[in-house]
């Protein structure tokens, strides 16, 4: 590593480091032709060494090729493919050389050297008098033969043949790159057989043309690769590497050939020569490279698997870095990474050697070799050409940088053999180091990656948690289990509370997980509370209010608890319908953080799945008093509430007086219009079946219900604190008031109650049966209470009924006339409404009017058996 | 070749501004407006179509019939371009517009034709059309349309000319697809009738060729040889003419007229081009763009020169024209080799060209009829230096199934190769041998059978208990073309070492070889003949009588024409007189 690279700029051009294909033409005389992707071609004399002359061509160049015998070059533009003589150019040049000696002179290449109108053409091919054209036609790569004329003077230029390659989709990474590369470049070369040397005079002819991209290939390989025939008819044969990756080859001299694929790099395919040149002048190697670094050497293999017969070898591997540029010398292959130049030495000898030292086979040291190029530190390079060896045995190279340099690039002798010799130390501790630290680099990796697959683990496990929880739910509904039996299912207890002198109304949620799944982190519990029914309110928006409870961890068996405040007394609007659902939400499983950052749109996607929905009702929400307590209450209000809870207590008074009037179910005097009361009738002997096989099971005796009295307890009882759809009234005041068949409370909204149920007989005094009838009354002086209340009784008698395990069948023909005066009252009311809105009344004496039938028909039950 | 854009462009233009001028005084269109419009459209079609835009020019023809149908009051509400064209005739009706119309139907006449749609021409019944359409034009009295012509806008194709060329073209391709179908006599009919059309010599030709064919497909092949005359009196530039009148010839089994024929194709195949008559200057519309029918091109089919060349040098060779042959040969080795051979596209269908090493290898052997060894013996090194590097120590040459027949090409191409580079080997090597026998270099001769020999066991048949045995020669083409190579090549190689032992006076060699070729290859009469020779000279008189009468006993139809040519019997070797022979016997008799 003593010998550094000897770089040489020799000339700087205006060039912008565009992406295209840059490419250095030698081989006239002391003119390098550089042509940059621009519209621009320099021409730079070594002898002056400065740019004599630039080109202007009337679009992009996409390629050069020369014909040095003739002096002219062809130049692929966007629009065609122009010829221009370059010794007239030169000439002309040389000429006004003294009047314009020191700025390069400019000249304009016009329409008159178009020479062949094809669009696009990508790659250009001078073999012998036939120029090639390479171009991509819609789905296909078009191979195009031109004859060039024998006379400079002549344009004609006949097309005789072309040849189609359909195009494959092409490689990923060049889809991808295509946004940075709007045009990809392909590479045309042309092989010889070795052996047809000078012997024939074609040969001579494609020796004539700059040998930059023709190569002699050692026979046996040739015959090997393109066929005996193509050998015999001593055909040279065209190799193309197009930008899928592909590398075709075309004989091009032989009847009926075609154009046939040899291998495929799958990767844009940037540089295709041949090397190991034997003393004969014979290629042994042929060498194709990928941009991202794969190269293929095409070998002979003598001694093949088959028979001992001799094979070609394809040997693959990867050279590192994307590979910019390459050319080839008699034995090595020179690339530009870019960042690096580096050189492949694939000559035998070094193979051989290195065979012998691993005593591995040679295709194995093949891929070997591909594995150490040996650095040249310099970087920068986009094109390279010219490989010379000096007698010395340095080799020079001409390179344009990506800075638009042309650089003469002159490599020291005997590196080969330094470089594979012996490492000095210094140079072994530091690739130990570098061994060290792409270790390291390893490792690190390594362990991302286990966490990040032990993290998609344990989502899974999540999920799958999840997916199983939500089929269990699901079951659950279609096949309408009981609450009981529910394996996650929840109930409720309402509860009067006092807190900073103020009641206030709460729900504690009970959830018990039965399931034998663990609730975990990602779950809520989600609790809407909205009235049953409710006016449209003045706002327009519905009061329905959500309360969710993310759990940690709700182990099975476990139950959660939570309490929700739902009303403080006196707002609150009854009855009111609380659903719960289980929520899983993935954001939360992913992290808020990850979410947010990715997809927005995520944090809403959650899973919702339905526990159950139960009504709270007033009976739910009844503050009980006892008797003594009431007074108690009343005194302990607050003043706001002080004179509201007597008039209360004042106007239940009142009620139980008029109660006591309307014994017998008749309604003869009518209530002040401040109270209101409604009455539900429910045949004794039904309530007595239904509520038999409950006390059944702790007092074992029917006679006990006989009684009247404690039949009516028990019906109080039940409705007060029946457990109706998971819905219990929390324990209050120890069951005092059921010491009575009256029971007197306060409503969530403060008002004043009183519910009795008392036995009495409902039919005509005449007829001969009479009905045992238990009569629940509500009286209140909040009408909102009464209606309330009334519906919430009815509930619990209908779901009492609906328990009933059978009905007795027995049950008493409702007498006739009892329908009838209902009927009667029926036509009464009706007359009375259509009378109030028929009539032009006030809306006020309408309301009245509705009330009054309202409330008879709540006072005059039907009775229900 | 950028004027026709240039002028195409200018038209569109032109036509543009004028259909939107109209459609703005829509209440106040002229028909000599109309008239001028429908001729601009007419000229953008021609241009249009002369540069293969078929899809611009049928739309645009489509707009102008619905143009038609508007200025007429009737209203078009279908899109099948039939019913519209009905339409627009119909309400174009004797309007001064019906003329133009007529001068648009030929343009849509002229797209069917090149994009093939002939059942849409034949529905219209545009022949009868056509008629019309030049009554229309050339009604009148001549002073009459001179007026007119002066007025009415010009058009950048005659309209007669254009109809005529429709008709021909329709014609020719109408008898292709009906020859195609298999309906000859109907095709025959038209086409002769379409011969008396005024048209350019080529699409007469044309016609007189497509008749001849469909003679020839009736099995007349007299009647189809003297159109394909007429069709080269009538364009001698019509190869196609040639290259059927070859094949009928070949039918005929007439090779003398072959061989002519075959070179008269060849000299003019390598014509250079005709340059495109000046007509085409004036005609946009060319006929080749009219006649892209698939069938008619497969009827004008003409194989390359080169493999023509091939042809006429095997025949010359097999019908005993053997130095003309060789000279064939010859040139077209050098023309393969010349610069300016290069790898056209040839198409199967037509293409003999055997491949190159047995192109080698037959210009060997012919050589060697004409008793040029030296030279035979340079293209053998040839062939033997490109192929003897790849052939494997050992080769596995399956046994091809009955179903497949001939295919023993089903093998993966690589091993197909090996086997066919190995017999290509074998085959020079063979071919050298005969070269040394020919010079009586008997050493040298048997070095190189034996060379052939080796190679040759290198083959491995797959199927065991398959018979090596050739039974008659049409089971030969059934079986692998390579089985058969290798079993007469074995045959050949070892009867011609025993020649050659025979000659060097080693008599048991000669006869073990003798005798192991008649088991590769019995019936090879050479080597019979020879055998029984070997045992009279052994003193076992007998048994050569015995082996000589089995050898004469025995049919020999093997047919040589099918054989490549490297694979036959040398006529150059030491030869046993029959007669002599026979003589021989008769003595044995006597005594």
């Amino acid at each position: 590593m003593e010998g550094r690279c000897a770089v040489e700029t020799w000339a700087q051009f205006g060039f912008s480091g565009g992406s295209y294909k840059v490419k250095i033409l030698c081989g006239f005389g002391t003119d390098v032709l550089i042509c940059t992707g621009t519209e621009e071609i320099y021409v730079f004399s070594k002898r002056e060494r400065k740019i004599t002359t630039v080109l202007l061509l009337p679009a992009a160049v996409s390629d050069l090729v020369g014909n040095q015998d003739k002096h002219l070059i062809y130049v692929a533009c966007r629009s065609g493919v122009y010829r221009v003589n370059l010794q007239f150019l030169l000439h002309r040049d040389q000429s006004s050389q003294a009047d314009a000696s020191s700025s390069p002179a400019e000249l304009k290449i016009s329409q008159e050297c178009l020479v062949v109108g094809a669009d696009e053409v990508s790659s250009l091919l001078l073999v012998g008098s036939v120029l090639l054209t390479l171009c991509q036609r819609d789905a296909s790569w078009l191979l195009t033969l031109y004859k060039t004329p024998k006379q400079t003077a002549s344009t004609s230029h006949e097309e005789f043949g072309s040849f189609h390659l359909p195009v494959v989709s092409a490689v990923d990474c060049g889809a991808a790159e295509s946004n940075r590369r709007p045009r990809k470049g392909s590479v045309l070369i042309c092989i010889h057989s070795g052996d047809v040397e000078a012997s024939s005079p074609s040969n001579a002819s494609a020796e004539s043309t700059v040998a930059q991209d023709h190569f002699h290939l050692e026979p046996l390989l040739f015959k090997l690769l393109f066929g005996v025939e193509a050998a015999l008819a001593k055909s040279p044969v065209i190799l193309c590497g197009l930008p899928d990756g592909r590398l075709c080859f075309l004989p091009l001299r032989l009847p009926g050939s075609r154009l046939r694929v040899l291998h495929s790099l799958e990767q844009p395919v940037c540089f295709v020569g041949a090397s190991v040149v034997t003393e004969t002048g014979h290629a042994q190697c042929l060498v194709a490279a990928g941009e991202q670094g794969r190269v293929v050497l095409i070998k002979t293999d003598k001694a093949g698997s088959e028979g001992g017969s001799a094979v070609a070898a394809f040997t693959e591997g990867c050279v590192p870095g994307p590979v910019w540029c390459g050319c080839m010398d008699k034995s090595c292959f020179y690339y530009s990474t870019g960042a690096d130049l580096l050189r492949l030495d694939l000559s035998e000898g070094s193979f051989v050697r290195e065979s012998k030292e691993r005593g591995e086979e040679t295709s194995g040291t093949t891929a070997a070799a591909l594995q150490s190029p040996s650095s040249l530190n310099v970087c920068r390079v986009i094109a390279l050409a010219e490989p010379a060896r000096s007698t010395a045995g340095d080799v020079q190279l001409l390179g344009v940088s990506a800075r638009g340099q042309l650089q003469r690039i002159c490599l020291p002798a005997g590196r080969v053999d330094e470089g594979s010799s012996k490492l000095p130390s210094t140079q072994v501790s530091r690739s130990v180091r570098d061994l060290l630290s792409a270790i390291g680099d390893v490792c690190e990796r390594a362990s991302v990656l286990k966490t990040v697959i032990k993290s998609k683990n344990q989502f899974l496990r999540l999920l799958n948690h999840a997916i199983s929880i939500s089929f269990l739910l699901m079951a659950d509904t279609t096949t309408d289990l009981p609450i009981k039996e529910k394996p996650i299912r929840c109930h409720f207890e309402t509860s009067w509370s006092r807190l900073l002198q103020k009641d206030s109304l709460s729900l504690v949620c009970f959830l018990h997980n039965s399931s034998p799944f663990v609730l975990e982190r990602g779950w809520t519990l989600s609790i809407t509370v909205s009235p049953l029914s409710y006016s449209s309110s003045p706002a327009g928006e519905s009061s329905s209010t959500n309360f969710s409870f993310p759990f940690h961890d709700l182990c099975p068996g476990q139950t959660f608890e939570a309490s929700l405040p739902i009303a403080a007394a006196g707002d609150a609007s009854f009855p009111m319908t609380v659903s719960c659902s289980l929520i899983f939400s993935l954001s939360s499983l992913l992290g808020e953080e990850e979410v947010a950052a990715s997809f927005a749109g995520l944090q809403s996607s959650c899973i919702s799945l339905p526990l159950s929905t139960l009504t709270v009702d007033w009976l739910h929400a009844l503050q009980l008093n006892s008797p003594t307590a009431t007074h108690k209450m009343a005194t302990v209000q607050p003043s706001s509430a002080a004179a509201d809870s007597i008039r209360t207590f004042l106007s239940s008074r009142q009620l139980r007086c008029s109660g006591r009037t309307n014994r017998g179910g008749e309604s003869a005097a009518k209530p002040e219009p401040e109270k209101y009361s409604a009455s539900v009738w429910v045949s004794s002997e039904i309530v007595r079946d239904t509520l038999k096989p409950k006390k059944s099971s702790n007092l074992d005796t029917k006679e006990s219900i006989r009684d009247p009295e404690d039949l009516c307890l028990s019906l109080l009882e039940r409705l007060l604190s029946e457990d109706t759809e998971g819905v219990k009234m929390g324990c209050q005041g120890d069951k005092i008031a059921l010491s009575t068949s009256v029971v007197h409370a306060c409503g969530p909204n403060g008002a004043a109650m009183k519910l009795t149920v008392k036995e009495i007989n409902v039919g005509e005094e005449e007829s001969t049966d009479k009905e045992a009838t238990i009569e629940v009354q509500i009286e209140s002086s909040s009408l909102a209470a009464v209606c309330g209340l009334h519906h919430a009784v009815l509930r619990r008698i209908q779901t009492l009924l609906q328990s009933a395990t059978e009905k007795a069948a027995s049950t008493k023909n409702v007498q006739i006339l009892g329908l009838r005066r209902a009927l009667q009252r029926a036509e009464i009311q009706q007359s009375q409404i259509s009378g109030a809105f028929g009539e032009v009344v006030s809306t006020v004496q309408r309301d009245r009017l509705l009330l009054t039938v309202y409330q008879e028909l709540r006072q005059n039950p039907l009775l229900i058996v | 070749m950028y004027q026709p854009t240039s002028l195409l462009e200018k038209w569109s233009q032109e036509n543009n501004e004028l259909v939107n001028k109209c459609k703005v005084g829509k209440a106040a269109i002229l028909t000599s407006n109309k008239t001028l419009e429908l001729a601009v459209v007419y000229n953008t079609c021609v241009c249009f179509t002369a540069q293969s835009q078929f899809s611009e020019a049928e739309l645009l023809l489509k707009e102008a019939t619905e143009r038609v149908l508007q200025v007429t009051g009737n209203n078009a509400d279908t899109s099948d371009p039939l019913v519209l064209w009905r339409a627009g005739l119909k309400s174009a009706g004797n309007t001064a517009l019906h003329p133009h119309v007529l001068y648009l139907l030929c343009l849509q006449w002229a797209l069917w034709l090149a994009k093939c749609q002939l059942e849409n021409i034949w529905e219209l019944q545009m022949s009868s059309l056509c008629e019309l359409v030049c009554d229309g034009v050339g009604d009148g009295s001549p002073s009459e349309a001179k007026g007119r012509l002066s007025k009415s806008p010009l058009l950048v194709m005659e309209l007669k000319r254009l109809t005529e060329l429709l008709q021909i073209c329709t014609s020719i391709a109408q008898g292709a697809e009906k020859l195609n179908e298999g309906r000859s006599s109907e095709a025959l009919s038209d086409l002769q009738a379409a011969s008396a059309l005024s048209a350019t010599r080529a699409l007469v030709a044309y016609t007189h060729l497509l008749s001849g064919s469909c003679l020839a497909h009736m099995n007349r092949p007299q009647m189809a040889l003297q159109c394909y005359k007429r069709a080269l009196e009538t364009d001698s530039r019509c190869v196609c003419a040639l290259y059927r009148s070859m094949l009928i010839y070949r039918q005929l089994g007439n090779t003398q007229a072959e061989i002519q024929a075959l070179r008269l194709l060849h000299s003019t195949l390598m014509l250079p081009p005709a340059t495109e008559p000046v007509l085409g200057g004036i005609h946009p519309l060319s006929p080749s763009l009219l006649l892209s029918s698939h069938s008619l091109s497969r009827l004008l089919l003409v194989p390359s020169a080169l493999s023509v060349l091939y042809s006429l040098a095997l025949k010359c060779v097999l019908s005993g024209r053997v130095t003309e042959g060789v000279e064939h040969y010859l040139d077209l080795l050098a023309a393969l080799h010349s610069e300016d051979q290069h790898a056209v596209r040839v198409d199967a269908e037509v293409s003999v060209l055997p491949r190159m090493p047995e192109l080698y290898l037959e210009a060997g052997a012919a050589l060697l009829f004409t008793r040029r060894p030296a030279d035979c013996m340079a293209l053998c090194n040839e062939v033997i230096s490109t192929t003897l590097e790849l052939v494997p120590e050992k080769v596995v040459l399956e046994e091809p199934d009955e179903g497949i027949g001939g295919d023993a090409r089903g093998l993966s191409v690589e091993g197909e190769d090996k086997v066919a580079m190995l017999l290509w080997a074998a085959a020079a090597y063979l071919l050298q041998g005969h070269c040394h026998a020919h010079l009586k270099d008997w050493k040298q001769a048997v070095t190189h059978y034996t060379r052939c020999i080796n190679l040759l066991v290198k083959v491995h048949l797959k199927n065991r208990d398959f018979q090596p045995q050739i039974p008659a020669a049409d089971v030969n083409v059934k079986h692998g073309k390579d089985l058969c190579a290798l079993q007469r090549m074995k045959g050949l190689s070892l009867a011609w070492r025993g020649i050659s032992f025979t000659q060097m006076d080693q008599l048991r060699e000669a006869l073990r070889d003798l005798q192991l070729s008649l088991q590769a290859f019995p019936d090879y009469t050479g080597a019979g003949l020879w055998c029984g020779e070997v045992l009279w000279r052994l003193g076992r008189k007998h048994e050569a009588a015995a082996c000589w009468e089995k050898t004469w006993s025995l049919t020999t139809q093997t047919s040589v024409e099918k054989l490549p040519l490297y694979l036959q019997d040398p006529q150059s070797g030491p030869l046993l007189d029959s007669v002599e022979l026979r003589l021989r016997i008769q003595e044995l008799g006597l005594t």
